[in-house]
């Protein structure tokens, strides 16, 4: 389910059926110019990865709005991100995955009150080429299949 | 007090012209709006059909296939892709099903359970349907797959709307 109107009037009416949910961590830096770009290609990329995945799942999964942070301030952002956790644990909602395409939440991984879902990112490419969508949808299918391994 | 009774009067005032203003540009607006808008309200894209697959490959075991139609979704038009189980029945029918399991939407697949070879199962909640797409009793679903609407035109398969059973 996405975070709109319609959809979450189904998820409090159906609550007992959906327990999952993706916030999806996209760090930014708009003081970079030699970041920018790939940078947004990645928030891109993983508004692709969570609606393939929403699309194939919706019944059971909600994606949330998406935390945004400045690229490198993963430290302390672990308190804020720990805060929206339990918020969407008392739904209850109990399995909470933080998908990402930073590295840097590795080392933060512990702190972290949510499954991490790191992914290793591609190189900035045209992401409607039949060559990135048949590799995106591989990777997508084993998202899934680690998220259904929690169910 | 009267600290507190001013600021709501300044925020009651804010709020008054946020309203008119609203109001006006929403008298403005309305007119062109829906002169843009209206061309893609007309009923075009219903009923229309798209081709998906040459008939030969069409087995009796139901195969996925995928294609993609324009949609407009109030405010958008985007590109959907849309899926469908196809496959033929012993009587030579063919039969193209929505994958979209009728519970709460999750995207069902054909005999990925091994203890359920011959039905369709919804990894959500465990909801099952017969090869026909009828639901399982006992299940979460309480209605049938969707069937398309289907034609063979010079051994291609073209589908179009979906229709609830
Ligand atoms: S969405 Fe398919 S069984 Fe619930």
């Amino acid at each position: 389910m996405q975070w709109t109107r319609k959809d979450l009037s189904l998820y409090i009416k159906e609550k007992e059926y959906i327990d999952t949910l993706i916030i999806p961590l996209i760090p930014f830096n708009p003081a970079s110019d030699s970041n920018v770009t790939k940078e947004a290609f990645q928030r891109e990329l993983n508004q692709l990865f969570t609606h393939l995945l929403e699309k194939e799942y919706r019944g059971r999964i909600i994606v949330s709005p998406e935390y945004d942070y400045i690229t490198g301030s993963n430290e302390t952002e672990v308190h804020r991100i720990n805060q929206w956790v339990e918020r969407f644990q008392s739904q209850p909602l109990s399995h909470v995955f933080l998908f990402t395409f930073d590295p840097k939440w590795k080392k933060w991984e512990q702190a972290l009150k949510g499954q991490l879902l790191w992914v290793p990112s591609m190189n900035e490419r045209d992401l409607h080429s039949s060559e990135t969508k048949s590799f995106v949808k591989e990777q997508v299918s084993q998202i899934s299949e680690l998220i259904k391994a929690y169910w | 007090m009267s600290d507190k009774q001013r600021v709501s009067r300044r925020q009651f005032l804010n709020y008054t012209l946020t309203g008119v203003g609203g109001f006006m540009a929403a008298g403005m607006l309305a007119p062109m709006v829906r002169f843009a808008i209206d061309p893609v309200l007309k009923p075009s894209a219903a009923g229309d059909f798209q081709s998906v697959a040459s008939v030969d490959e069409i087995t009796n075991e139901p195969q996925r296939f995928e294609w993609i139609v324009e949609q407009v979704d109030g405010w958008y038009e985007s590109e959907v892709q849309k899926t469908a189980w196809v496959y033929r029945t012993e009587d030579d029918e063919i039969v193209a099903l929505s994958p979209i399991c009728t519970h709460l939407g999750c995207t069902v697949d054909w005999a990925s359970q091994e203890e359920y070879p011959d039905q369709f199962y919804c990894p959500c909640h465990a909801g099952r349907y017969t090869k026909d797409g009828v639901n399982v009793p006992g299940t979460p679903p309480t209605a049938p797959l969707p069937l398309f609407d289907h034609k063979v035109e010079e051994g291609m398969l073209y589908l179009g709307q979906e229709q609830d059973r």
